[in-house]
């Protein structure tokens, strides 16, 4: 059956309804706060108003006289000014922005390739028949649907220095700004592996069987196979898991917000973190938005160049 | 039949046909016009005594004038038994009673409330009444007219009575803006210096002392450099028998985004304040140069005093670095360190047995003072023959703010007042839980000018000899000859939380002193041109009291 007539348009209209007022709309306000100064001066003014009863009579209070209440009346004015790539600009000269940077860019360096890695080598190894492998394979994927923010406080707890469970290491889990990153980067790995090795194991599982003995047949050693029939056969897939997961790192937020608050100092504030703490914190909402565009463009510019990769190596 | 089923059924219509047995369980009229109101297991049953007259005439045996009035107030969440929001919970059964309204507490993180409270604000929403603000966010929240002035209330005969007169003048700065009244009287924050009285007055580390650093052990120190030689001669020694460990000399709390600045603030004044009579260019300024606003955070003043400060951190256990305040205040109640600078809640803490190892040998004391400070005019450090007295209200001062979008001011403002009232705020500054710490003249001793007795803080379960330590600590904190001048302009919780990473970056090693102030410095020239120079320099003059 056809949909015909301005029905489609009904039906249509809560999703369109949804996209404009959830997206489209925030994303164009955010634009345009991050050209303009916003100022607000606000005038109050109050008036009696009698109270009335669910009949719709005055009320009454304890000397009789009518009970009354105050209606506050607010005058609110908000001026915008245009002010152009001034907020663009300051993100160069900023060096809380600079740091953020390189947090962030250090994080992504680090935790993604490791992530990988570590995803491959556990799916290869769950490609095996191993003992228990459906138990330990739904363990292993435990961590991924975890919340990462509940996340970032169990593991302040256990990287708690005094008196946590590994306070015993000596380890300046948290206290050292080395340290806290490393920690951070840890935490990240720890829920975002299985992630890795999900996908991984799901592509190595896809590969036919036939490859493998043909392989074996040829004379190829357990690394020649890895190599030459693995490695080719699942580059897409790595590809995409690598975007996937720099696109999410570039964003990172929750685990350092309640695992180090962004410390010590700034050694663990990430550029998400420090956009959210320029707009919510300290209500400089078109700085802050002016560093939510930077970062959707860096995020838009990665992924574009990966998929044009992906484009152009398989068709 | 079920041998139960009558006693089942009978059950909802006895408790339907119940006379209302807990009316008035929580406040009792008297015929001789005082009135009891009763606290819970919280505040130890007590029952607070007042009188109709201190209690407004808006309330009477017979009155309930705001029923079916709701208010909602937010606060640093804490709980029902945590640091200001707990008397919230305490009073809210007695008022209740009292007008016939309902209070909604809203409790939210620390790092979130004022972030809600902005947003409220901002967009005149009024879903909050009051906000139980920190003194550093007047400078967002009055000039841009979110607050309600309380001088008419306060004036006011109807409601729960309490006067500015029995603050001090720097507390009464607090909760006051350009000549109008804000701040309902709560919490009075200033950080005093306390310490372990039993080990500095031990005559064997008074001799060990003597001996390895070369003079008699100041009990208590009158400078921080005496300050320091202590804690680095206790430091690592096992000078508590609680535990086999080695202990610390000081502990601090310098977890990033919480309430480390503080901290330095408190100690850096006597590095940085030039004396004076009154406020000039270069006397009693400590943040900007009131003429044009260059931060002075950076002066050689203030790098001396965090190069102090991290000396000073090597006396303490190295994860301090990421501690709260309950982690470093726990350190210290447990017995682990000499010395701790902190706020009024430590001392009431040290009393609680269930916490605390140490009461009975839980001294105050005035902040030490550095023995030089940096000369502003000379620009050169000047050396002091002897200790001076710099005072700090350093902190939140935590107290009730009405937002001016409330529908219902008289309501909040009668809620908040009742806790302001004299019987039921000295009750509270003996409690350690409750946050609500002393600095108003009822509640310090008859010989600080106050009209307190020892008594009183013994009956609360203090032991005397250091209730007279701490009363007498804040009676000095807040009235010093010179005062560190509190920020609250508009953007002083960014310009602090600039300050605050910075100095976590100086303290866990990630820069070094200069640098973390020098880009605090660069930091807040930012914040200051894009919310106006002029306008940040007409409110700072204003705030300091500084006349060009």
């Amino acid at each position: 059956m056809r949909w015909t007539g301005n029905i489609r348009f009904l039906l249509l209209a809560p999703a369109v309804i949804w996209v404009l007022a959830f997206t489209v709309f925030p994303l164009g306000y955010s634009l345009y706060l991050a050209f303009y100064k916003i100022e607000q001066k606000v005038e109050v003014k109050r008036e009696k108003q009698p109270m009335l009863d669910a009949a719709g009579k005055p009320m009454l209070d304890d000397s009789g006289q009518p009970r009354t209440k105050n209606v506050v009346i607010k005058d609110q004015v908000n001026s915008a000014t245009f002010i152009g790539l001034d907020n663009f600009k300051r993100l160069f000269g900023d060096p809380q922005v600079k740091e953020a940077i390189r947090v962030t860019l250090l994080f992504v360096l680090i935790a993604v390739p490791l992530e990988l890695v570590f995803g491959f080598l556990l799916a290869v190894l769950f490609n095996q028949h191993i003992f228990g492998r459906p138990v330990l394979r739904a363990v292993m994927i435990l961590p991924i649907f975890a919340t990462p923010l509940a996340v970032g406080y169990t593991f302040f707890t256990i990287f708690y220095e005094v008196g946590g469970p590994l306070a015993w290491t000596g380890i300046p889990f948290l206290s050292n700004p080395n340290g806290a990153l490393a920690s951070v980067i840890l935490v990240d790995i720890w829920q975002w592996t299985p992630f890795c090795f999900l996908v991984f194991l799901a592509a190595l599982q896809g590969v036919p069987e036939e490859l493998y003995e043909a392989a074996r047949v040829d004379g190829a050693s357990p690394w020649d196979m890895l190599k030459e029939v693995m490695l080719p056969l699942l580059i897409p897939t790595i590809v995409l898991v690598l975007l996937l997961r720099m696109a999410e790192a570039l964003k990172l937020f929750d685990i350092p917000f309640a695992m180090t608050g962004g410390g010590p100092g700034v050694a663990t504030q990430p550029f998400s973190l420090l956009a959210f703490r320029t707009g919510l914190r300290f209500f400089d909402l078109g700085y802050a938005s002016a560093m939510a565009y930077a970062l959707l463009i860096v995020v838009m510019v990665v992924i574009t160049l990966f998929f044009r990769r992906l484009r152009v190596s398989y068709g | 039949m079920h041998p139960l089923k009558w006693p089942l059924l009978a059950l909802p219509a006895l408790v339907w046909l119940a006379p209302p047995v807990f009316a008035g369980q929580n406040v009792e009229w008297k015929d001789d016009g005082t009135v009891l109101l009763k606290l819970g297991d919280a505040y130890n049953n007590k029952v607070i005594t007042t009188s109709r007259k201190e209690l407004g005439s808006a309330f009477g045996p017979d009155k309930q004038p705001f029923k079916d009035v709701t208010i909602t107030v937010t606060v640093n969440g804490a709980g029902p038994k945590g640091g200001i929001s707990g008397p919230l919970y305490q009073f809210r059964p007695i008022w209740e009673e009292l007008s016939g309204g309902k209070v909604n507490i809203v409790e939210l993180p620390f790092a979130e409330h004022y972030t809600k409270m902005m947003l409220d604000l901002r967009n005149g929403t009024g879903q909050y009444d009051a906000f139980m603000v920190g003194a550093f966010w007047y400078g967002d929240i009055v000039p841009a007219g979110y607050a309600y002035a309380i001088d008419d209330l306060n004036k006011s005969d109807k409601y729960p009575q309490w006067s500015y007169d029995d603050f001090p003048p720097s507390l009464k700065t607090l909760y006051t803006w350009g000549g109008k009244s804000y701040g309902i009287r709560n919490d009075a924050d200033g950080q005093v210096l306390y310490y372990r009285s039993d080990v500095l007055s031990d005559p064997k580390w008074q001799a060990q002392f003597k001996k390895e650093v070369g003079y008699d052990l100041p009990n208590p120190p009158q400078t921080w450099q005496q300050l320091l030689d202590i804690s680095k001669f206790f430091n690592g020694k096992n000078w508590d028998s609680n535990d086999p460990d080695p202990d610390s000399g000081t502990v601090l709390h310098l977890k990033v985004g919480e309430q480390g600045h503080y901290h330095f603030q408190s100690l850096s004044a006597s590095f940085v304040i030039n004396p004076g009579d009154k406020v000039t260019r270069t006397q009693n300024v400590y943040w900007f140069d009131p003429e044009d606003m260059k931060p002075l955070i950076n002066s050689p003043g203030h790098l001396k005093a965090l190069e102090f400060l991290q000396e000073l951190h090597k006396t303490g256990p190295a994860a301090q670095v990421g501690w709260s305040l309950g982690e470093a205040w726990d350190y210290f109640l447990r017995g682990k360190s000499v010395f701790v600078f902190s706020w009024g809640d430590v001392g009431a803490l040290c009393q609680d047995q269930s916490r605390s190892k140490i009461k009975g040998k839980c001294a105050a004391a005035m902040m030490p003072s550095s023995n030089e400070y940096y000369d502003f005019t000379k620009k050169e450090f000047v050396k002091l023959d002897k200790p001076r007295l710099v005072g700090n209200t350093t902190g939140g001062s935590w107290h009730g703010v009405i937002s001016n979008f409330s529908a219902n001011p008289e309501a909040t403002y009668s809620f908040l007042s009742l806790m302001a009232i004299k019987p039921v705020s000295k009750m509270m500054a003996t409690f350690g839980w409750d946050g609500v710490d002393p600095g108003y003249s009822y509640q310090f001793l008859k010989e600080d000018g106050g009209t307190a007795t020892i008594d009183d803080y013994v009956k609360a379960g203090w032991d005397a000899n250091d209730a007279k330590a701490y009363t007498h600590a804040y009676h000095e904190v807040f009235n010093a000859p010179t005062m560190l001048t509190y920020l609250r302009i508009p953007g002083t919780f960014e310009y602090w939380d600039i300050l605050d990473k910075n100095l976590s970056a100086a303290m866990s090693g990630g820069k070094s002193a200069k640098q973390a102030l020098d880009d605090t410095a660069t930091a807040w020239e930012g914040v200051t041109d894009r919310i106006g120079r002029d306008k940040q320099k007409a409110d700072y003059q204003a705030a300091i009291g500084y006349k060009p």
